[in-house]
């Protein structure tokens, strides 16, 4: 389409508009596996120039894909057959940081870990933490409402959205919220925004709130012989009021995977290893720690070990922290599931996904973020053998459908994508996926902003 | 043996997570996704797995525009060999795309390097004149580190050990004085040098540019060279020839190749200098290397065998700072290895500079290809070399202390740690 790219280079510095295929191959998907070629890629620097590019799209009915760092495991930055991708990635700058009121106000492309490095130098706390958090961008993070293993206590990037920047469809660029802490006025735009996977328009900036950082951490683990005991002990450790501010689940095939990468001597006869971090004053950590031990004794815990000190909690987390490499190790294309139940449901959740493993003949490795009933499933598959992954895909639909009946949700913190779109309707039914296409049509009548995108035409699926 | 065949599986198993953004030094600076190693992954697959795209002048430039610094490699949750696969793709289309005439036969006259100086001076004159090498490119050593050290050094008292010494072109031509203090420290330490004549490049530069067929006659000629060798341990000076010698040799060689098995034998045995000096059990008496000191205050080897602590033992002179070489992955103790030597010298200390395991930017000789993008990444370099307010860097590759050099503009030396060793075992020696 030289047309298009002519135009483009006219909107923006010409260096910034790629349109070579060998450059789009680059952009041809994010971390899942569908991958289509876009038309062109631009990296606008400014909200100003994402404005111009959107005008032109709209005017032209050209459909547009907005991108962070291309982590997403839903299938949110895929881009459509001659869309433009707009790579956001340019736009790195952290305007203020508010000691004061404890806000920072940021671009959409500032990458997580950097602005974590940032505020945490300040004595200052921005919980949220994907994995993909050193390289992945908080503009993606608000998009898709990312989470991370903090979200048992802290929650998610929702939390601590007070205000946003976007630019709309239209080219108009609307703000709503900032600093202020409470805000009843209108329609809550921030909120709306965050979440939307890039259907709505283009976040360019947020305002987020920030927290002041724990004085104190502890890290423990509590093994089980027993997936239902560890999952009782959970529950009663979130009762209780101990809320630890990451608590994380290792199953016997986690610990399996992660022992063939890196022997750390785990337990090879325990269900259920879970990873305990409390944070804030000393005083409190040393009785909730108490308190979690009696209650992991309560439930039959086989043995409970506190971490000495910093460096015996980086060697404890170490095992969950190269599950990812060593599960990435053990096949060519790993869908990652983040079905999300009831803590009380875990245990049911469990059973659910090994019965599905066996039923379409699959490996899927269960962690999760134990704490708050967020599991990630991890089904390993190879695309390049179309019949495993139909049965991959296969299983990821009935997984979804499974944390449904279970009470729960289609995605905890990684979103729909187009990986989920066809399960929506099971989770909100035809009316509440048609108030969403209602809003979807308001903000963009055109509808270029990201399509195929969170639900499919063609109503509910069947798996 | 680099064919794109034996790399198709490993091509195919990248899950596609994009963590690879977080390493590339040529990411940081291009900000666009081809420019990283997922991209190149993605383009080398269309181009010679799929041939759905077929090669061009953008493809060349992607390909060629990759350090092949392994920071990516390092960093992959899946292992992802990226730069072998790069120079795979090199291998492959560096017939259209890659070197010139000229530039392919100067790397063959430098892969089977002579002897003589001579050729070496010439060598540079022609890539002068080529304008590969840049103007302040320093000027070949009078007489090459090969032609002034006899084939065999022994040590003035008894016979400890018997090591192989591998030397690099840069000890050979440009840095001698590298090839000076590893001898010095050796036979401090009581070990008898073996340096067989006629050594050739490591073949690291051709494989680099693609260039198989004079990497695997490099490959071939040094392990026939060093084989033969009654040594405990081959010991080099330069982190990238180590990485060739120890890893990427087998891989230059077809698996049935007859030096299969003598580059085997030669890889067990490659240790880098400051790694052999420091290791565990080898260091257990510290005056015999600084008890000649006179600048050194002698340590107390009571006081801890393997872990001395000397920071308050004498008030230090020289501080340093330590770039870590991106060929570094081959040995798990070369990062540490520095800091150890650092540590016995009582005269100097280590300030830690931010990130020093970022790329400088030499990539061998990408600085000379690609000059204004080495620039920008060699300037966040400068920038936390001098924020640390160090007298000296300190690093073990001979193309990073080349560059860093130029960049510092002669204000700050930049040496191999095992010059410091050198000089606090001679002082007199001290440049």
């Amino acid at each position: 389409m030289p047309g298009l790219v002519r135009d483009l280079e006219a909107l923006l510095d010409p260096r910034r508009v790629f349109s070579h295929p060998e450059d789009l191959l680059a952009y041809m998907n994010d971390a899942t596996h569908k991958r289509v070629m876009p038309a062109v890629v631009v990296q606008p620097m400014t909200p100003a120039e994402i404005s111009r590019v959107l005008c032109y799209a709209n005017q032209n009915q050209i459909p547009v894909v907005p991108r962070g760092a291309g982590t997403g495991l839903a299938g949110g930055a895929t881009p459509g057959i001659g869309s433009i991708v707009v790579d956001l990635k340019r736009l790195q700058q952290v305007i203020e940081v508010d000691r004061q009121n404890l806000t920072a106000t940021l671009e959409c492309g500032v990458v997580t870990q950097k602005f974590h490095t940032l505020v945490e130098s300040m004595g200052l706390f921005y919980p949220p933490d994907p994995q993909s958090m050193l390289v992945c961008t908080m503009g993606g993070n608000v998009a898709t409402r990312a989470g991370g293993p903090r979200g048992v206590k802290y929650g998610t990037t929702k939390d601590y959205v007070l205000g946003v920047e976007a630019v709309l469809p239209d080219g108009e660029i609307i703000r709503y919220g900032g600093k202020s802490v409470k805000m009843s006025s209108g329609y809550d735009l921030a909120r709306l925004l965050t979440g939307s996977e890039g259907t709505l328009g283009i976040i360019t900036k947020v305002t987020v709130k920030l927290l002041t950082l724990p004085a104190y951490r502890r890290t423990m683990v509590a093994v089980f012989a027993e997936l239902e005991a560890a999952a009782e002990a959970v529950s009663a450790i979130i009762a209780a009021g101990a809320v630890p501010s990451r608590l994380e689940l290792l199953t016997k095939s986690s610990l399996e995977t992660i022992e063939a990468f890196i022997p750390l001597g785990l337990p090879k006869d325990a269900e259920a290893f879970l990873l305990i971090e409390l944070d804030g004053h000393e005083g409190k950590v040393n009785e909730e720690t108490q308190q979690i031990i009696a209650i992991c004794r309560q439930n039959g815990v086989r043995e409970t070990t506190i971490a000495r000190d910093a460096a015996e909690a980086e060697r404890m987390w170490l095992a969950r922290r190269v599950l990812f490499p060593a599960t990435a190790r053990r096949a060519p294309t790993i869908l990652i599931e983040d079905a999300t139940v009831a803590r009380s449901q875990v245990p049911a959740m469990i059973r659910e996904i090994k019965r599905i493993a066996e039923l379409n003949q699959l490996v899927i490795g269960v962690s999760g973020h134990v704490g708050d009933g967020n599991l990630h499933p991890g089904i390993l598959t190879d695309k390049s053998d179309p019949e495993l992954m139909r049965r991959a895909e296969k299983a990821m639909g009935e997984i979804a459908k499974e944390a449904l009946r279970l009470g729960g949700t289609l995605s905890g913190e990684h979103g729909i994508g187009y990986l989920k779109a066809p399960y929506l309707e099971w989770e909100f039914k035809s009316a509440g996926v048609n108030l969403m296409r209602r809003i979807k049509q308001a903000f963009d009548p055109n509808g270029i902003m990201n399509p195929g995108k969170i639900w499919v035409d063609g109503g509910e699926a069947h798996v | 043996m680099y064919r794109i065949e034996d790399y198709v599986k490993e091509i195919n198993r990248c899950i596609q997570c994009n963590f690879c953004l977080e390493h590339c030094p040529v990411y940081i600076e291009d900000g666009v996704e081809s420019s990283v190693a997922r991209g190149r992954l993605n383009l080398i697959q269309a181009l010679l797995v799929e041939k759905t795209l077929v090669p061009s002048d953008r493809a060349g430039v992607l390909l060629n525009r990759c350090l092949l610094c392994t920071n990516c490699t390092q960093g992959c949750p899946s292992g992802i060999p990226v730069d072998d696969i790069v120079i795979t793709a090199r291998a492959d289309l560096q017939k259209k795309y890659g070197l010139g005439k000229g530039k392919r036969f100067l790397l063959r006259q430098v892969v089977n390097r002579s002897n003589t100086t001579n050729l070496a001076t010439w060598t540079l004159s022609i890539a002068r004149r080529l304008n590969m090498v840049p103007d302040e490119f320093p000027e070949v050593a009078s007489r090459s580190f090969e032609q002034r050290v006899p084939t065999n050094v022994k040590p003035t008292g008894e016979v400890r050990g018997r090591v192989g010494y591998f030397i690099g072109c840069a000890t050979n031509y440009l840095y001698p004085e590298i090839g000076d203090a590893v001898i010095k420290v050796l036979t401090a330490k009581g070990y008898e040098v073996v340096i067989p004549a006629n050594q050739h490049c490591c073949g690291i530069p051709a494989l680099a540019h693609g260039e198989l067929g004079a990497a695997q006659e490099a490959v071939s000629w040094n392990a026939e060279l060093f084989a033969k060798l009654d040594v405990e341990a081959v010991i080099t000076d330069c982190t990238s020839c180590g990485y060739m010698l120890k890893v990427k040799a087998a891989k230059t060689l077809d698996k049935d190749d007859p030096s299969q098995s003598k580059v085997a034998a030669v890889a067990e045995k490659v240790v880098e200098i400051t790694e052999f000096i420091t290791r565990e059990g080898l260091w257990h008496d510290p005056t015999i290397v600084l008890g000649d000191s006179q600048e050194t205050v002698k340590v107390d080897v009571d006081s801890a065998e393997n872990n001395i602590d000397i920071a308050d033992t004498a008030e230090k002179k020289l501080k340093v700072t330590y770039h870590v070489p991106c060929h570094r992955a081959w040995n798990s103790n070369l990062i540490q290895a520095p800091h150890k030597l650092v540590s016995m010298l009582p005269a100097v200390s280590l300030v830690e500079m931010s990130e020093p395991q970022r790329c400088c930017g030499a990539g061998g000789s990408f600085f000379v290809d690609h000059e204004e993008l080495a620039e920008s990444i060699r300037v966040r370099k400068l920038k936390d070399i001098q924020s640390t307010k160090a007298d000296a860097v300190i690093t073990q590759c001979p193309a990073c202390r080349y560059y860093l050099r130029s960049g510092l503009e002669k204000k700050m030396p930049v040496l191999h740690p095992i010059e410091l060793l050198a000089n606090a075992i001679y002082p007199s020696v001290r440049a």
